[in-house]
């Protein structure tokens, strides 16, 4: 049995998945049958001025079948009194002392509202404190969450004020409503975060009815932006966390959050840099059970592995992450096609004859068999073929040996500068 | 003509102008392709002979880009 135990920035729970700021954690009822489920921590519901929510709220985006692809949500922070909130917070911390609870908070960017906060949330003994810079929708209107969230001052002024008040360990959550997260994330880090947390939801509107012409959700008619959130943001937040955790100027740890819905998502945002995850979507869509897998099958994953410690993965895929120009352009795979699995669709020939390089030849054999084969020497290796084939197993993508060396395109460009004296292009007439 | 084949051939070229001795001068990257000057040192007083080729395949251009750093490598004067 690995040690699953995770220490964020000095936040401690007995493993790394938390449910993150959202329905699933609004009140004292909910987190407490979490922790009985075995979730290792929560981050409560938006703390803040109580605001008023409209009614139809939700909205999923279903793909070929597959119900709550992405999720959709104009839903703001809480609508409970603080009082409500911090008595049924000091419960939960009583009956479950050793979990992590950490407060969000969201408020207006004043100082004194900022330090007010802070100081009546920490008298009930959380083990930390989330600032909600993401919200895109509701808040951001009155000049908070995203719309503090993406002007790097307003991140680090915030952040300054907090951590002038706090006692415990402060978590800056980031929007992904920005261009280069990493800015808003040295801005956490400038102003003195112990750690930073992403995503918060993608701004989105989930659709529109093609027979009433609402948008979806609305609300009587009338539809607002909204945040985006589910297995669809899946790539997007792990790119996000690791483009923070490889910037040296953000040495603090990170919290993952994103489409993440099995223990597989949180091992693959642990290895890319976070020290622990955070789960909405699929706990809406699943329940609260659905941990009990993810316990299992990190246990499993690491026992497997010979890792004793969960912490031992953090980080591990970081140093592979790097800018384009640092891949060998000389490194070749190729497709090849296993003719006794392959159940001759077609449709590897179609998308690269339609969409691709014309590399898969369909021949018949001297039987009179037909069968699809792959031209090696006219593959580049683009994945197409094997991404849409329907079989496991049908289509593997090998690699080819090169003749030529390892090459980056940072290196090409080096040694053009080099030989024409300045990088030189000509345009033609 | 394949894609394959054409950068074969075009490997060929540079292969055979590397034989004989030339070097690569100068790389001019155009929509067109890129232009590859280069040069063979006489040892005597005369201009030194000069060949150009057009490469136009991903992989020939790859292939120069390689045999250019090598050359740079070399430490041979640029
Ligand atoms: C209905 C709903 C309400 C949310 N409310 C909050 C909130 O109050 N505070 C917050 O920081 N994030 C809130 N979020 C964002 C989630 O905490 C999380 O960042 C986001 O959903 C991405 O994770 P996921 O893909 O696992 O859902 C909310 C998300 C949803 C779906």
């Amino acid at each position: 049995m690995a040690d699953l135990r995770i220490n964020l920035a000095g936040i401690k729970s007995p493993n790394p998945f938390w449910l993150a700021s959202a329905p699933p954690t609004n009140s004292g009822y909910q987190v407490q049958r979490a922790f009985e489920a075995g979730w290792g921590g929560a981050v409560w519901k938006t703390l803040g001025d109580p605001i008023l929510n409209v009614s139809s709220r939700f909205a999923a985006v279903s793909f070929n079948g597959q119900r709550v692809a992405g999720f959709n949500n104009i839903e703001l922070i809480t609508d409970r009194p603080l009082e409500v909130n911090l008595k049924e917070i000091y419960e939960t911390k009583k009956r479950f002392p050793d979990h992590a609870i950490i407060a969000s908070l969201m408020v207006e960017p004043k100082q004194e509202k900022w330090h007010e906060i802070v100081k009546r949330v920490e008298d009930t003994g959380v083990d930390g404190l989330e600032l909600n810079f993401g919200c895109p929708h509701g808040m951001a209107e009155r000049g908070m969450g995203s719309a503090s969230g993406q002007v790097p001052e307003l991140v680090e002024r915030q952040t300054y004020w907090v951590k002038e008040a706090a006692k415990t360990p402060v978590i800056v959550k980031l929007t992904p409503n920005i261009t280069d997260i990493t800015s808003t994330a040295e801005a956490a880090v400038k102003g003195g975060a112990d750690a930073v947390s992403m995503i918060n939801t993608i701004n989105s509107l989930a659709g529109v009815d093609i027979d009433t012409w609402n948008t979806i959700p609305h609300v009587g008619g009338k539809g607002a932006h909204g945040g985006y959130c589910g297995p669809a943001v899946k790539p997007i937040a792990l790119h996000m966390v690791g483009e923070c955790a490889r910037n040296p100027r953000i040495p603090i740890p990170i919290s993952g959050i994103g489409g993440i819905s099995n223990w597989q998502n949180a091992v693959e945002f642990m290895l890319m840099g976070a020290t622990g995850v955070q789960v909405c979507t699929a706990a809406m869509h699943h329940g609260f059970r659905i941990v009990e897998d993810m316990i299992e099958g990190l246990n499993n994953y690491l026992d497997d592995k010979g890792i004793s410690s969960v912490m031992d993965i953090v980080g591990k895929s970081v140093p592979k992450y790097s800018d384009w120009g640092n891949l060998d352009l000389n490194y070749n795979i190729t497709a090849r096609i296993n003719q006794d699995v392959c159940i001759e669709c077609n449709k590897c020939y179609i998308a690269c004859e339609d969409t691709s390089h014309q590399c898969i030849d369909r021949l018949v054999d001297s039987n009179g068999v037909s069968f699809l084969k792959v031209r090696e020497e006219d593959c580049v290796g683009c994945n197409l073929c094997s991404i849409v084939c329907p079989v496991d197993g049908a289509i593997d993508m090998v690699e080819v040996p090169n003749d030529l060396p390892p090459m980056t395109w940072n290196e090409r460009q080096a040694a053009l500068g080099l030989l024409n004296g300045t990088a030189e292009k000509v345009v033609k007439s | 003509m394949s894609e394959h084949q054409q950068y074969v051939l075009e490997r060929e070229q540079i292969d055979d102008l590397l034989q004989k001795g030339y070097k690569i001068k100068k790389v001019i990257e155009s929509l067109s392709g890129d232009i590859v000057q280069f040069e063979q040192d006489s040892n005597t007083e005369e201009e030194p002979t000069k060949e150009i080729l057009l490469i136009l395949t991903p992989n020939a251009r790859k292939y120069f880009s390689v045999k250019l750093i090598e050359q740079a490598q070399g430490n041979v004067q640029l």
